[in-house]
C-alpha cells in the first residue's frame, strides 16, 4: 500500500490517515481535534496556489494550511 | 447544603459550543456571543445566585483538550488547573450536533478528577440533523450528570442549576490519546444514532462556500453587499432621522441659546463655537454643544449602527471562518494565516476589540504583526463614517483612494515585517462551523450593546475633547505647535500648518480629528492626503493602552516606531506624488 499527504488527494474522496510526521506539536493538536492514525477523513476541496485544504472528519469540518495538509499522509488506493 | 461547598463554577469546552451564551443564562451578564471558534478571548466573571447562594461563574475561552494551543486556550487551562479540584465546578459545555470530538475534553476532565457536569447545549439542533441522543445512557457511561439544554432559547438551564450540586469527581485512570479516542468511539455507539437524511439547502451553501470557484463568488458577492447594506443604511439613517432631528428641532434651540450668550463671549466661544454667515454650521462652528454632538450622532453613530448590523448577521451566520479560507493565501505572505481576518474585521469596527482578539491566533510574532497591522491600516467606523462625509463631497474616487492607499500600505509593511521578523508563523488550523440562523432577539441585543457600548464611551471623550481644543484655541496655545510643526505638515506633507492641531486630536478621537478638518477650506488633494494620514498614522489612545497591554513595552516601542516611519513616509509619498 502506498501512503500520499493529503494535498495529492482528489476531492470528495475518502481516505484514511496512515501517517502523520511533523513534530509532537502538530500531532497533539490534530488529536484534540480527533484527526490521528487510522482515523478516515473526506477532502472537499483545495485552495490553488498552496491554499488551505478542507476536509470533513466525523461530523466536523476542519480547515488546514496547505502545509500541515502536505504531512498528513493517508493510504492511497490506487 | 451541597452547594455551600462550592466555591468557583468554571464553563469550559471546546470552541464555538456556546459556552458565552450559557455564561449569560447563568449569571445575568450580558457577554459577546458569535458563530465562529474564539469570540471570548477574555476571562469573564458573574454570580451565579440560587435561592439564597451566590458562587462565581468564570466564562473560559474554547479549548479542544487540556494541552492548550493558542494564548486564549492557555490562560482557560491554567486558570482551570490553578484552582483548587475540590472547590470547585466544572460545567463542560458541549455541542449536541458534534458529541464525538466534544467528548474528549469531557474525558480529560473527568480523568483529571475534576467534579464535573455535562451540558449538552443546541439540543434544539439534533432534531433536524438527524441525530438521536440517548442522554440517560451517556449519563451512566460517563459517570457525571449530563443534561441536555439550549441556551440561545433558555430551555433546560433551570434543570442545570438545580442539578450543579450533583456535579462530582469519578474516580478514573489517566490513558493515552488513542485509548481515549477508542472509548469515545464505544461511547458514541450506545448514545448516538444518525438518520441518514438528503442533503439540505443549508448544507449545499456550507459545501459551496469552501469550496475555490464558488468560495471566491460567494465570498465576493458578500463583501459587496455588506459595503452597499452599511452605506444604505447608514445614509438612510443621517438622511431620514439625524439631520432633520438636528436641523429642525435642535437648531432653533441653540440659535435662542446663541442669543442668549451673544456671539462675542466666552460661554459662546466654548459651547455653541463660531457662527458661520450669522447661522449655526454643525459641521464647522465646532461647539461642546453643537458640532460635537453633531459629528457624534448625525454623522458617526449611524454608520457604527449599519456596520455592526452587518458585522454581527456574519459573525453569527457564521460566515467569517469561511472567509478566512479564502484569505488564507493572501494572509501568509503578511506572515499570518487566514484566521487573523478576523481580527482585522473586528477592528473596521473598532480597533479595540480587533487587538485583543488577535489572542486567538498562536504565536507572538503573528499577534505582533496583526495588532501593528490593524493599528496602521484598519480605521475604524467613527473614522470611516467620517472619510466618507469629508471625502464624498469631492468625489467617491478619493474615498475609494484612502481605501486602495490603506490597503497597498497594509499589504506592503505586512510583507515587509514577515521578511524581517524573526520566528515563523504557524499554518492554519480552524474549525469551520455550520450556518445557523441567530434568532432576531438575538441578534438584535447584540447589536444593541455594541451601539451602546460605542456610544457610552465616545460621547464623554469627544464632548471633552472638543471643550479642550475651544479652550486651547481661545488662549492660542497651538499657535506655538503649529509654528514649529510647520517644516514638517508644511514643507513635508503639503498641508497648511494648521492641519497639525486636527493630526494631535486623532490622538484622542479620530471622528473629531477629522471634523477638523472642515473648517481649514483644503482643497480635494490635500484633504485626502490629510484623512489617510489620520487613518494610517496611529491610532487614538484608548488603543495605545491596550496595545501596550497586549504586546509589553518592548514590542509596544517598536509597534510605535513603525507607526511613526509609516506615517511620515506615507504623507511624503502621497504629497510629492499627488500634490507637485
Amino acid at each position: 500500500m502506498k501512503k500520499i499527504p493529503l494535498t495529492q488527494v482528489k476531492t470528495n474522496q475518502k481516505v484514511k490517515v496512515a501517517e502523520i510526521t511533523g513534530g509532537g506539536q502538530l500531532r497533539d493538536k490534530l488529536m484534540s481535534l480527533g484527526i490521528y492514525t487510522g482515523i478516515e477523513i473526506t477532502k472537499l476541496s483545495h485552495f490553488m496556489m498552496k491554499g488551505p485544504v478542507t476536509i470533513k472528519s466525523g461530523r466536523s469540518v476542519l480547515a488546514l494550511g496547505h502545509g500541515m495538509a502536505a504531512k498528513i499522509f493517508v493510504e492511497s488506493h490506487d | 447544603m451541597l452547594r455551600a461547598m462550592i466555591k468557583k463554577i468554571f464553563l469550559i469546552g471546546n470552541p464555538n459550543v456556546g459556552k458565552s451564551v450559557v455564561f449569560s443564562r447563568l449569571t445575568g451578564v450580558r457577554v459577546m456571543s458569535s458563530n465562529y471558534p474564539g469570540t471570548t478571548v477574555e476571562i469573564t466573571k458573574g454570580f451565579l445566585v440560587h435561592g439564597r447562594e451566590r458562587i462565581e461563574v468564570v466564562d473560559l475561552p474554547g479549548a479542544y483538550s487540556l494541552n492548550p494551543a493558542s494564548q486564549a486556550e492557555e490562560v482557560a487551562v491554567s486558570l482551570l488547573k490553578d484552582f483548587p479540584k475540590e472547590d470547585s465546578v466544572v460545567i463542560n459545555i458541549l455541542d449536541s450536533t458534534n458529541l464525538e470530538r466534544n467528548l474528549y475534553l469531557t474525558l480529560q476532565l473527568i480523568e483529571e478528577g475534576y467534579r464535573v457536569i455535562v451540558c449538552l447545549n443546541m439540543c434544539d439542533e439534533t432534531g433536524h440533523r438527524g441525530i438521536e441522543l440517548d442522554i440517560k445512557k451517556l449519563e451512566s457511561l460517563l459517570g457525571v450528570p449530563v443534561v441536555s439544554a439550549c441556551a440561545v432559547t433558555g430551555v433546560g438551564i433551570k434543570f442545570l442549576i438545580e442539578r450543579i450540586g450533583e456535579a462530582r469527581a469519578k474516580p478514573a485512570k489517566a490513558t493515552g490519546h488513542l485509548e481515549r479516542w477508542r472509548e469515545i468511539g464505544l461511547i458514541i455507539e450506545q448514545v448516538q444514532r444518525l438518520s441518514h437524511r438528503h442533503h439540505t439547502f443549508r448544507e449545499i451553501l456550507e459545501d459551496v462556500s469552501v469550496r475555490p470557484f464558488t468560495g471566491f463568488l460567494i465570498g465576493g458577492l458578500v463583501i459587496y453587499l455588506s459595503f452597499k447594506i452599511v452605506r444604505f443604511i447608514g445614509e438612510f439613517l443621517i438622511n431620514s432621522i439625524s439631520d432633520p432631528v438636528f436641523y429642525n428641532i435642535y437648531e432653533p434651540l441653540l440659535m435662542r441659546l446663541s442669543r442668549v450668550f451673544g456671539p462675542e463671549s466666552f460661554l459662546h466661544h466654548l459651547l455653541i463655537g463660531d457662527l458661520i454667515n450669522g447661522k449655526i454650521d454643525f459641521q464647522q462652528s465646532m461647539g461642546v454643544l453643537t458640532t460635537a454632538p453633531y459629528i457624534e450622532f448625525a454623522m458617526v453613530l449611524p454608520y457604527v449602527l449599519a456596520f455592526y448590523v452587518i458585522l454581527s448577521v456574519l459573525e453569527d451566520v457564521g460566515y467569517l471562518p469561511r472567509l478566512a479560507i479564502l484569505l488564507d493565501n493572501l494572509m501568509h505572505k503578511l506572515g499570518l494565516h487566514g484566521y487573523a481576518i478576523i481580527p482585522v474585521l473586528l477592528g473596521f469596527g473598532c480597533n479595540i476589540p480587533g487587538i485583543l482578539s488577535t489572542r486567538i491566533l498562536e504565536s507572538r510574532r503573528e499577534r505582533f504583526i496583526t495588532s501593528t497591522l490593524i493599528s496602521i491600516g484598519v480605521p475604524c467606523v467613527a473614522l470611516q463614517a467620517m472619510i466618507f462625509a469629508l471625502l464624498g463631497r469631492f468625489s467617491g474616487f478619493y474615498v475609494g483612494g484612502v481605501y486602495l492607499v490603506l490597503f497597498s500600505v497594509w499589504l506592503i509593511l505586512g510583507v515587509i515585517l514577515n521578511k524581517t521578523l524573526k520566528g515563523y508563523s504557524p499554518e492554519l488550523l480552524i474549525e469551520i462551523p455550520p450556518y445557523r440562523l441567530p434568532p432576531v432577539g438575538v441578534l438584535f441585543r447584540k447589536i444593541f450593546y455594541r451601539v451602546c457600548g460605542f456610544i457610552f464611551e465616545a460621547v464623554p471623550i469627544v464632548l471633552l475633547g472638543v471643550l479642550a481644543v475651544n479652550l486651547l484655541l481661545y488662549f492660542h496655545l497651538f499657535d506655538f505647535i503649529s509654528a514649529i510643526s510647520a517644516p514638517v505638515i508644511h514643507g513635508l506633507f503639503g498641508l497648511p500648518k494648521e492641519t497639525v492641531i486636527a493630526l494631535a486630536i486623532g490622538f484622542i478621537r479620530k471622528d473629531v480629528a477629522a471634523g477638523m478638518l472642515i473648517p481649514l477650506g483644503l482643497s480635494a488633494r490635500q484633504m485626502f492626503i490629510a484623512a489617510t494620514l489620520l487613518a494610517a498614522s496611529f491610532p487614538c489612545v484608548a488603543t495605545f493602552v491596550i496595545l501596550l497591554k497586549e504586546l509589553g513595552i518592548r514590542d509596544f516601542i517598536k509597534s510605535l516606531l513603525i507607526m511613526i516611519a509609516t506615517g511620515f513616509i506615507l504623507g511624503a509619498v502621497l504629497n510629492f506624488s499627488l500634490l507637485r
